[in-house]
């Protein structure tokens, strides 16, 4: 993890050597255009740029086409759902869907609930997980290794196996069918643990000697020096973290029983049960869309932080 | 002695930033996972409160349980199915985007889209694309090509690849954020050496961006196939493990026996555990594996250290 901790440092001085080696470069001639810096890296042969374009164009077509499936469903007329039929753009065109599906499942009230759980869940994991990734960062103690490995290993455990047991302790404490039920299991992530931790391992040791000098105690230095430092990764774990409990379906599936703390996918899953008799597939698919919207707007707003944040946890190179 | 008190102190300060993480994995995790573990060898059944001690039943139940030989096979069928094609298409996907210059933030944005998804909203939409009518958009896709309809998640030949394809559309934009933040991670100076050297294109790649990326791979290579390994959601909306059992998948059994049916939650839990056990074994392999890479890197001189003693070479010459 050593290596890790001094990669920055390390990174800057390849950055100089190349400066100088790009200057050179020149005057021997490789074959490339001189200028912009991105022309340094040299293009690839034209026949492979038609190939990377459609690749790529496959790939986004392929990304996209359930999405605009779904649009298509939820802005047509009832009978053009589900069918291709003659004409793939529906022949007319309405968002009565949406307003059916809004009020059909309840999605409102649902969807506060899901980003009211998953924002409580967010504000958890960073408390508990900040401390503990500090700990396992830069606090020297015994049995430090083990403990870490004890961490990860709880990655390991597929949630089917925890659900009974929890299930059981939220009963016990008064909290099945409440929000808080929905909450609690999601406390502690194990994997928000370890990424904050990787990052945390990059900040230099003379920044935290500072803080020690300048008389700063451990709580101090978390909340102004160490946190500042590692909001790239803390964002990621958030984008994360929402994205993952946004999502959740097994665990509200068995604590959330009233319909008026039902999570989104619940919601989602529930207007499609009502609706099985004489399946609504416009409703359902303006559901879906409904549904979808929360976590793509985190994940666009985020994306830039999100790859900062993936590249400082040594996931990546 | 005053290292002594030191350590002392370090001590107490780690266990005061660890307690709240560990309550919450202690409780929520590691507690239900040796409560499972012990369940595992009863007859506890969910109905009732009632249970006896069996020892080794459940696990000799288990190894002579042809059902479960079918979940176990189709769960292999669907990591190979996911695990390989995703981590392949999103490093391929990875590449060519990276190289883009215009409508950057879109494409990106296109690829985010299926790893953001709410999966139970996405398996809706999916049910509704591969439905068995002849005019489903699947169906009318492959009829261009002379195919007659398939009954794709009716059918025991297609449903689990269908099952899989949805799950590996979604794997695909997941493998794609992480290999791009891993690609946004090599400095520019290593492919500016390389060009110095007379490393391009497919040369570059082979020698230079990959092993680069040699850790990212095995990190997601191992995520992601643990992720296969605990597949729900996608069997659970499309096809409740059916038709006649050919896409029940290991999680979807545990799920089936302990949860539904006869609620036999002893024998579910004695599963679940060799489920774990399993899923332990790739993280470790994982690991050994992900050590030794790194090992590799530092011996071969592959990682930027070799990289700034080429740029050196360029300047001398």
């Amino acid at each position: 993890m050593t290596s890790e901790a001094a990669r920055p440092r390390h990174r800057a001085g390849a950055g100089q050597a190349s400066g100088r080696a790009g200057g050179r470069g020149q005057t021997h001639g490789p074959k490339r255009p001189a200028g912009a810096s991105r022309g340094a890296v040299p293009r690839w042969s034209s026949l492979s740029a038609v190939g990377r374009f459609g690749f790529l164009a496959v790939g986004i077509t392929a990304a996209l086409l359930p999405f605009l499936w779904m649009l298509r469903t939820a802005l047509g007329p009832p009978q053009n759902a589900l069918r291709l039929s003659a004409n793939p753009i529906p022949s007319s065109v309405g968002f009565g869907a949406f307003e059916n599906a809004w009020q059909a499942g309840d999605l409102g009230p649902a969807l506060l609930t899901g980003i009211g759980v998953s924002l409580a869940v967010l504000a958890l994991q960073l408390l508990t997980g900040i401390p503990a990734a500090y700990a396992f960062a830069w606090v020297p103690f015994r049995g430090r290794g083990p403990l870490f490995a004890v961490v990860l290993a709880t990655l390991l455990v597929p949630p089917q196996v925890t659900a009974v047991p929890n299930y059981v302790t939220i009963s016990a404490l008064g909290f099945a069918d409440t929000r808080v039920g929905l909450v609690l299991p999601f406390m502690t992530q194990a994997a928000a643990i370890f990424l904050l931790r990787q990052y945390m391992t990059t900040i230099p040791v003379s920044v935290l000697e500072a803080a020690r000098m300048d008389g700063l105690g451990t709580l101090r230095t978390l909340r102004t020096v160490v946190v500042p430092l590692s909001m790239p990764a803390i964002a990621t774990v958030s984008v994360f973290s929402f994205l993952l409990s946004f999502n959740e379906y097994l665990w509200p599936l068995l604590v959330a029983r009233s319909p008026d703390i039902a999570t989104p996918p619940l919601a989602l899953a529930g207007l499609a049960t009502r609706t099985s008799a004489f399946p609504d597939f416009t409703q359902l698919a303006a559901g879906s869309l409904i549904i979808s919207l929360p976590t793509l707007v985190v994940f666009v707003v985020a994306q830039r932080r999100l790859t900062a944040g993936i590249t400082g946890t040594g996931l990546a190179t | 002695m005053a290292q002594g008190t030191r350590a002392g102190r370090d001590g107490w300060r780690a266990a005061a930033l660890l307690t709240p993480a560990f309550v919450g994995l202690c409780v929520f995790v590691i507690g239900p996972a040796l409560v499972s573990a012990f369940v595992a060898g009863t007859d506890k059944n969910l109905t009732g409160p009632d249970f006896h001690w069996v020892g080794t039943a459940n696990l000799r139940e288990a190894l002579a349980d042809p059902d479960l030989g079918q979940a176990v096979r189709n769960t292999l069928v669907y990591c190979l199915l996911t695990v390989i094609p995703s981590v392949l298409f999103g490093l391929l996907l990875a590449l060519a985007a990276e190289r883009v210059t215009r409508g950057r933030a879109a494409v990106r944005f296109a690829l985010f889209l299926p790893a953001s998804a709410n999966i139970v909203a996405m398996a809706v939409v999916f049910e509704y694309i591969f439905d068995s009518s002849p005019e489903g958009l699947a169906n009318t896709l492959v009829g261009f090509v002379g195919i007659d309809p398939v009954n794709w998640l009716g059918d025991r030949a297609t449903a689990l690849p269908v099952v899989a394809l949805v799950g590996g559309w979604r794997l695909t934009s997941f493998v794609f954020v992480v290999y791009l933040a891993g690609l946004t991670a090599i400095p520019r100076s290593v492919y500016e050496a390389a060009d110095v050297d007379g490393v391009r294109g497919l040369a570059r790649l082979r020698h230079v961006t990959l092993p680069l990326l040699a850790p990212t791979t095995v990190f997601l290579g191992v995520f992601v196939t643990v992720l296969t390994l605990q597949t729900f959601e996608t069997v659970a909306v499309l096809t409740e493990g059916g038709p006649l059992d050919s896409s029940t998948t290991i999680i979807y059994y545990i799920y089936k026996v302990g949860f539904t049916g006869s609620f036999r939650i002893g024998y579910a839990s004695m599963i679940a555990l060799l489920l774990l056990v399993a899923v332990v074994l790739v993280g470790a392999a994982g690991a050994l594996l992900g050590r030794r890479v790194r090992v590799a890197r530092q011996l071969d001189g592959v990682g930027e250290p070799g990289a700034r003693g080429a740029v050196a070479e360029g300047g001398r010459s």
